[in-house]
């Protein structure tokens, strides 16, 4: 695990002299991993992976994959390890999927006829393989860009934010999609994304960004450790002014009132059933509770100023 | 892998990128145009058109059309066409995609210049039997006109026509670097467009225009015995093709620098 599949050294890049788009940033995305690339919209995601591909020439600083140094020698021989979705599908709409999905395997070469029907399957496209892509829908279209990155069978797949557009049922089907990929055939994956519930769902790795820097970098779980002490919950109630009234007794000390929801923080989860007890002696009505995220608030904490 | 196999591999992929597309279509209806306009021409005026005795009617019928049509109409066409085969990759958000592919970028770009260059010569060629055809049609309905009587002269024709393309290729460099650089249509088409005509116009002072290459295919059929020779061979030929190196050349390397937003 400790081989890093792409690292990227002091990178700077800027469309226009006057505002840095991406600041010393030091992405590594080690072998195997599924790797959650997290940041609000603008944040330089999108930026991070062209310079990372190639497509953007980046001002200074150093972009290695596989341990090689991206540059034009190593170009060719680093891409063919690449399979890449880098925002809206590059497709062509008048075509069909298999001409879609040829076009690409000419490109890559040496790739047989009968890998364009098992990634179709894989995506589970096989149906609408004759179906002009100007009639997909915009999950089906995603499934096919995501098909042809599959084409080589690449070891590292990029997608930038692959769930953008995509239904639940469709974001659910990507994700275990990606999954599967990965334990399968140990393809390391590189995720872009704004939404931290899909990350958190998806990956093992994580790199927040914000203002094309990077705010932090690790593991999902050591993520969720370091804010494991405390656990915020709110708690839905008939009568809430009450409510705080008596929970007051409780010696909590983080305690408000929020949209008509009792917010609390607590040390330990059996904190929770005391403050459910004190309320129900008096009678008042509780109609949920919840535990809040704390991914959730961490991510805000860090990508808000 | 050889250079060739990515060539040849762009190539495949540039035709079957071109099925089903405006593109394809138009090298059919541009080739089709100005042979239906004549048919409809002669249908009107068949009476004065019957040549004298003797007279090869195909001469007339070919060159008025051919030095009075074409020279005008060809750079427009090329604008037209380079723009529209552009705007399939463009359209499609291809040109991220194919830069980060396992692929020499020279061989996106050449490989999708000779298409451009393939278009037009198909264009030329479904032009000339477009004439044909309709020589002969109008053979067939009006016999006095005497189309089936005779033979046309093809060398000649298609040495025009040659004269014609070549003098033409210094604006596909152009414009298919224009049309590459830029993912919005109108830039290239409506540069292009201003270009052609102001070519039309400025071919008048032949002195001048024969350094504009919007200006040489009028200029190619025009200046007729009056062209300057360069080494024996037609200036505007040899302007024409240095221009289309240069600015091919010119437009790879800026493209290959280019940054992919």
């Amino acid at each position: 695990m400790n081989q890093l599949v792409v690292e990227t050294k002091n990178l700077n890049f800027s469309y226009s002299k006057n505002k840095k788009d991406i600041e010393d940033l030091e992405l590594r995305v080690p072998k195997g991993s599924i790797y959650g690339f997290l940041g609000p919209n603008g944040s330089g995601k999108s930026t991070t992976i062209r310079l990372i591909l190639g497509l953007l020439k980046k001002n200074s600083g150093t972009v290695a994959l596989f341990g090689e140094l991206f540059n034009g020698q190593s170009r060719l021989k680093v891409l063919n390890k690449v399979g890449g979705l880098i925002e809206n599908p590059s497709l062509y709409e008048h075509l069909n999927a298999i001409d879609n999905l040829k076009i690409s395997a000419n490109y890559r070469q040496k790739i047989s006829s009968s890998r364009i029907f098992e990634v179709l399957e894989i995506v589970n496209l096989t149906n609408a393989k004759n179906k002009r892509v100007k009639e997909y829908s915009l999950g089906m279209k995603q499934r096919l860009g995501l098909a042809i990155s599959l084409l080589s069978n690449p070891e590292l797949i990029i997608l930038d934010e692959p769930t953008n557009g995509l239904d639940p049922k469709g974001i659910i089907e990507m994700r275990t999609l990606i999954k599967d990929l990965n334990k399968k055939f140990g393809t390391t994956i590189f995720i872009s994304s704004h939404l931290l519930s899909e990350i958190e769902k998806t990956c093992t790795h994580v790199g927040i960004i914000r203002n094309g820097k990077m705010l932090y970098q690790d593991t999902v779980a050591s993520l969720k450790e370091s804010k494991e002490t405390n656990i915020k919950f709110e708690i839905e109630v008939d009568k809430p002014i009450e409510g705080m009234s008596v929970l007051k007794n409780l010696k909590i000390e983080n305690i408000s009132l929020l949209d008509g929801f009792i917010q609390i923080e607590v040390k330990s989860k059996n904190e929770i059933t005391d403050v459910i007890d004190v309320l129900r002696t008096d009678r008042i009505n509780i109609y949920q509770v919840s535990i809040k995220n704390n991914l959730e608030e961490l991510f805000l904490s860090l990508t808000e100023n | 892998m050889s250079a060739i196999l990515y060539y040849t591999a762009s190539l495949k992929n540039e035709l079957i990128k071109l099925k089903r597309t405006f593109a394809f279509w138009l090298t059919i209806i541009s080739a089709v145009l100005f042979p239906i306009l004549f048919i409809v021409a002669y249908i009107f005026e068949h009476e004065t058109l019957v040549p004298a005795a003797g007279i090869n009617p195909w001469e007339k019928f070919m060159v008025t059309q051919i030095e009075n049509s074409t020279p005008f109409f060809i750079p427009m066409f090329i604008v037209l066409i380079t723009s529209l085969i552009m705007q399939i990759e463009h359209k499609s958000l291809g040109i991220k995609h194919l830069f980060a592919l396992p692929v020499p970028k020279s061989s996106i770009y050449f490989g999708k210049l000779s298409i451009v260059i393939l278009a037009i010569m198909v264009t030329y060629l479904y032009y000339y039997i477009a004439i044909l055809l309709s020589g002969v049609l109008l053979g067939f309905v009006y016999p006095d006109l005497g189309f089936l009587n005779f033979s046309p002269e093809h060398l000649r024709y298609i040495k025009i026509l040659i004269t014609s393309f070549v003098a033409s290729f210094g604006i596909i460099g152009i414009q298919f670097w224009l049309s590459f650089r830029f993912k919005n249509f109108v830039i290239p088409l409506g540069f292009g467009m201003f270009l052609a005509i102001i070519g039309i116009i400025v071919s008048q002072a032949p002195q001048q225009s024969i350094y504009f290459p919007y200006s040489f295919s009028v200029l190619s059929v025009s200046l007729g015995e009056k062209m300057p020779l360069i080494f024996g061979i037609s200036s505007v030929t040899i302007f024409s093709i240095m221009c289309f190196l240069i600015t091919s050349v010119l437009g790879y390397l800026n493209i290959k620098k280019l940054n992919i937003k």
